[in-house]
């Protein structure tokens, strides 16, 4: 073919700057170390790099999520460890106050000293954050969760769960209803509450009981009367939630200290020796703040027990054993609550291990998208170095070669 | 006899002179751009007949032709085109491209701030600092979104500006071809048959080829030397010696885009981008339809749906001051603009109704004199709007439009655009300063009352969508318990009668709430759902919002905000990595038919200065002729 002597520069300049071009393209792969440039080099990878992008900002963002997560759940959890310490001193106070050699004056300086650890389980359970946030009192952050009030303490927060998403399907309770650790505790054995009245003059102490059948369990209050003729000691049995004709349920019957009592269901024991008119009452279990339960010992140990009274003693044996045994409840919420805690830490933890693992793919997926394999770039830019060079060098003998240099 | 050699002598060295001009002439236009070589086409001089038969008389010039091939020529025209179109698109595509997807500058790193410090917000929502970090990524967001878009706006006027020019640019070039068409006329009229002005004819091609860089044009040849120039759907930009003009008009349906108009009679023909096909006009126009206003709908709709969702989210929540929600962001509305050649009175507004169903076309609403229709111009889907007032449906892909007739209502012909997501991303901003607005927590809770014996928990509560809210959202209700299996409400709006039966983790909803009861109440516990007060620490809503960001909710529910961007960048690099492989092929396509071309018109050097020697030569050796034939005549003179 004929060639024209523009051609001939035309076409050499055209391949040079194409080939400058190619060869600047690896070269800026090579330095930014990205292979896709812009998205017009593969739009597929592009695109697709930008969801795993996001894919892997919020799974960074879980892990940020957790970590605070489990900054609060430790702090709640420490917390609640500090109360179970606290609950289980107070219980060892009430097993030692029931030792008979004290006197009243031994009891005042314990019930002084329950009262000072009231004070400081209202201070751990109205505890905070850090920055002002209560720990326990539901949604309102703000609000302080355990107040004392002349009633005993009460719960000014609410049921609310703070839920914090630790993983694309988990979103995890982050807090605990502080009425649920510290308020809903049922008294007695879950089910009903054995009490001596105030009024009582004998010894008779009555145990905490439980239930035979639960199907006859019906919720009712109930009322033990002891009555002593001709040194026999008797007892009814009436049910006061029928007033105002209340029922008897029986009377009459001989007792025999230690001896169970059962009916509707229930059975317990009365120790000791009631006097004549001791009544005894059974109500169903309500729900008692652990503050109550202190509180309540806190009373029964700086009331007075006079060694001609034996209704009195008998009175103390049986607060101490109710005190103990609701102590013993509020602990097991407590435990409760904190084994949910471990559980939940345990579940961060694993969540994070899972987290760093799907990072480590996301990263691994974004260098294979993005990232620029440097032994085959290094190798296409040498190739094309040298091809442009080899370009540069024929272009010139090429141009030199005319036949007006002949001329 | 002696004579005679006189004669041919001198014709062979004034042969030898024409091939010497014409060889120096190509020699000093070897770079003139569109030249063609040219060359003298020598003839015999016929033979005086004698007694010895014909004797030769030497040479005559006959002609100076120009070495051209129409066929290739026109080859080039058409792939001159079709380079230009796809180099030029290719280079405007890819200013866009690199733009969506920077890691820096794209949407895409912004919208994963803002949802970050949602992330932040609720982790602590009673945390000031970290509402005050979302409000300024919300900001940050907004600000990408507006300086995306502003470039987008950027690229739209400077291609106005370039249409402007390319019109200038083909207007100047109409006029010299039709000059050029006279000279040729005249020049090949004095000429003798056969003999054509080679050099204007040269410039003429070069202008049509110029010509051709900017707009598809067709050539047709004339008898009399001229060529008429035709481009769109035969319009004639110059007919012999007439040149027409192009000029720009504001568009009809969009004052902000410049339409090209064809200048006949005193009138502007406004040409349909379809028409003008190829070269620079063509990728400009094409660029800014097919893929400048998509990417900017597109890019609306994925701001418009950001905002309008986070608004509707935190409207369902509760303040950090126990307020209700408001909107975090201000939402672009759809733009509607009236045809420039309306006649009738009637107006259009429109506004979106559902963010989900927006597609990134625009619409047209048209009216043919007795049916109202609407024209999706992306596919041309048309939806029929009935024949009278108030139209129906009212709502068509997620944006919803009122016709008001006025006096005289619209007009056979008239028509209305409307743009719903056209200024979604110009028009986002953040709509609140304080940070306490920011609507973390949800409007009411869920309450197990403290003496409750049973093991029955209830849940928190969740606001039931969509929105408005019921407006006794936060009366305070009670659920209460009367057997283990029922319970009573009070406090619901409509009052409640009776007992309801209890399904252990049912939905319970009144007043516009849902809330579930788990576990055995026991009878008489008792359950309330009131306002959320003094709520400081609840997140739920805002956990709402996060959720927001992994939820499919645009293109009727197939794409996040993340992923209808990503389908932004992903089409707009599938068609920069589509004109890039197209634009070069076709480019090293043109070069290889011009190097046909160059192959036959172009000058070769080498072939020239060969042909220098050769004309030297017989120059040389004419004039040798007739020095013999002077010593030939001091011979004869000699004799005496």
């Amino acid at each position: 073919m004929r060639v024209s002597s523009s051609t001939l520069f035309d076409s050499n300049v055209a391949s040079l700057s194409q080939q400058q071009s190619r060869l600047m393209q690896t070269q800026q792969q090579v330095s930014t170390g990205r292979r896709i440039l812009t998205p017009a080099a593969d739009p597929v990878a592009a695109a697709r790099a930008l969801d795993l992008s996001q894919s892997d900002a919020v799974n960074t963002q879980y892990t940020s999520n957790r970590n605070a997560a489990r900054h609060t759940l430790s702090l709640a959890e420490s917390n609640l460890q500090s109360v179970t310490t606290l609950l289980q001193d107070v219980k060892t106070a009430t097993v030692t106050a029931g030792n008979g050699s004290l006197n009243n004056s031994d009891r005042q300086t314990m019930a002084i000293d329950l009262a000072s650890r009231l004070e400081e389980l209202v201070g751990l359970a109205n505890s905070t954050d850090g920055v002002g946030n209560y720990l326990f009192s539901g949604f309102q952050s703000k609000t302080q969760p355990f107040v004392n009030t002349a009633t005993g303490v009460t719960y000014a927060g609410d049921d609310g769960l703070r839920m914090m998403q630790v993983s694309a399907s988990r979103q995890m309770p982050s807090s605990d209803s502080g009425a649920d650790i510290f308020m809903r505790i049922k008294n007695g054995n879950g089910t009903f509450v054995t009490q001596a009245a105030a009024a009582n003059t004998g010894s008779g102490v009555a145990s905490l009981g439980n239930v035979t059948n639960p199907a006859a369990v019906t919720g009712h209050n109930y009322q033990i009367s002891f009555s002593i003729a001709a040194g026999v000691t008797t007892y009814s049995v009436t049910d006061n939630s029928t007033l105002p004709t209340p029922t008897v349920l029986s009377t009459g019957n001989p007792y025999v200290s230690g001896q169970a009592i059962s009916f509707d269901g229930m059975q317990f024991d009365i120790q000791g020796a009631p006097a004549n008119g001791d009544s005894f009452t059974v109500t169903p279990s309500v729900n008692e703040s652990v503050f109550k339960t202190i509180s309540d010992l806190i009373t029964a140990l700086k009331t007075p027990v006079s060694s001609t009274a034996p209704g009195s003693a008998a009175l103390l044996s049986g607060s101490l054993s109710r005190g103990l045994n609701n102590l013993d409840n509020a602990l097991n919420k407590v435990l409760t609550t904190r084994s949910s805690l471990g559980l939940r830490l345990n579940e961060i933890d694993a969540l994070q291990t899972t987290g760093d693992d799907l990072g480590l793919q996301f990263q691994q997926a974004l260098s294979q998208l993005q990232n620029v394999d440097y032994n085959k770039a290094l190798s296409d830019l040498t190739q094309q170095q040298i091809s442009l060079q080899a370009a540069q060098q024929s272009f010139v003998k090429v141009s030199n070669l005319s036949l007006f240099n002949y001329l | 006899m002696g004579s005679n050699i006189f004669g041919s002598a001198l014709s062979g060295m004034n042969a030898a002179q024409y091939g010497l001009a014409t060889t120096q002439h190509n020699i000093a236009n070897a770079n003139t751009p569109g030249f063609s070589r040219q060359v003298i086409d020598q003839q015999a001089r016929p033979g005086q007949q004698t007694g010895a038969g014909f004797l030769g008389q030497g040479v005559d010039v006959v002609g100076v032709r120009r070495l051209y091939d129409q066929f290739i020529s026109t080859q080039v025209l058409q792939e001159q085109t079709q380079a230009t179109y796809l180099t030029t698109y290719h280079t405007a595509i890819s200013e866009i491209d690199n733009l969506l997807a920077d890691s820096a500058a794209g949407a895409s790193p912004a919208m994963q701030q803002f949802f970050d410090s949602l992330n932040g917000v609720a982790n602590s929502p009673e945390s000031i600092p970290a509402r005050q970090t979302l409000l300024g990524n919300a900001q940050f967001a907004v600000n990408r979104f507006q300086a995306i878009d502003q470039r987008l706006t950027d690229i739209t006027t400077s291609l106005n500006g370039q249409l402007t020019n390319g019109v200038t640019t083909i207007n100047s070039y109409a006029q010299q071809i039709a000059a050029l068409n006279a000279n040729i006329k005249r020049a090949a009229a004095n000429a003798g048959p056969g003999q054509m002005p080679n050099d204007l004819l040269d410039q003429r091609d070069q202008l049509i080829n110029l010509l051709s860089k900017e707009v598809k044009a067709s050539v047709q040849s004339q008898s009399n030397g001229a060529v008429n120039v035709f481009i769109g759907n035969g319009q004639g930009l110059v007919v012999d010696e007439q040149a027409y003009s192009l000029t720009t008009l504001q568009s009809t349906s969009d004052p902000s885009k410049l339409d090209i108009g064809f200048q006949y009679q005193g009138n502007s023909i406004v040409l349909p981008q379809s028409s003008l096909q190829g070269g620079n006009m063509g990728a400009y126009l094409t660029f800014r339809d097919q893929t400048l206003e998509p990417a900017r709908n597109a890019l609306g709709r994925v701001a418009l749906g950001l905002a309008t969702s986070m608004n509707q989210q935190n409207q369902m929540g509760q303040d950090l001051t126990g307020a209700l929600g408001g909107n975090l962001f201000t939402v672009a509305a759809p733009r509607v603009s009236n045809g420039a050649n309306n006649n009738g009175t009637a107006t259009l507004t429109a506004s979106i109704a559902d963010v989900g169903a927006l597609t990134t076309s625009d619409y047209q609403l048209r009216f043919d004199g007795t049916n109202y229709t609407m024209l999706r111009l992306s596919d041309n889907a048309v939806t029929n709007l009935g024949t009278t007032l108030p139209l129906t449906p009212g709502t068509i892909d997620g944006f919803s439009f009122n016709l008001t007739a006025g006096a005289s209502g619209m007009m056979k012909g008239d028509t209305f655009l409307i743009r719903p997501t056209a200024d979604g991303a110009r028009d986002i901003a953040v709509a609140i300063t304080d940070p306490a607005k920011i609507a973390a927590a949800a409007p009411i809770r869920g309450n197990a009352t403290v003496t409750n014996t049973g093991t029955g928990t209830i849940s928190a509560g969740t606001v039931n969508t969509p929105l408005p809210l019921n407006p006794n959202l936060q009366a305070t209700v009670t659920i209460a318990f009367n057997s283990a299996t029922t319970f009573t409400v009070s406090g619901a709006v409509p009052a409640v009668t009776g007992s309801v039966a209890y399904t252990p983790g049912g939905n319970i909803s009144y007043n516009g709430w849902t809330v579930q009861i788990n576990g055995t109440p026991a009878v008489g516990d008792s359950f309330t759902v009131q306002k959320n007060t003094n709520a400081t620490g609840d997140n739920r809503n805002a956990l709402l919002m996060v959720g927001l960001q992994n939820k499919s909710i645009l293109a009727n529910g197939t794409a996040s905000f993340q992923g209808a961007y990503g389908q932004l960048v992903g089409q707009i690099g599938a068609k920069t990595n589509e004109l890039s492989v197209t634009s070069t092929a076709q480019t090293s396509m043109l070069n290889e038919t011009i190097k046909q071309q160059q192959s036959v018109s172009g000058v070769n050097l080498d072939e020239e200065a060969a042909n220098l020697l050769r004309y030297q030569r017989a120059y040389e050796a004419a004039a040798q002729a007739l020095k013999i034939a002077n010593t030939m005549f001091d011979t004869l003179l000699a004799l005496r």
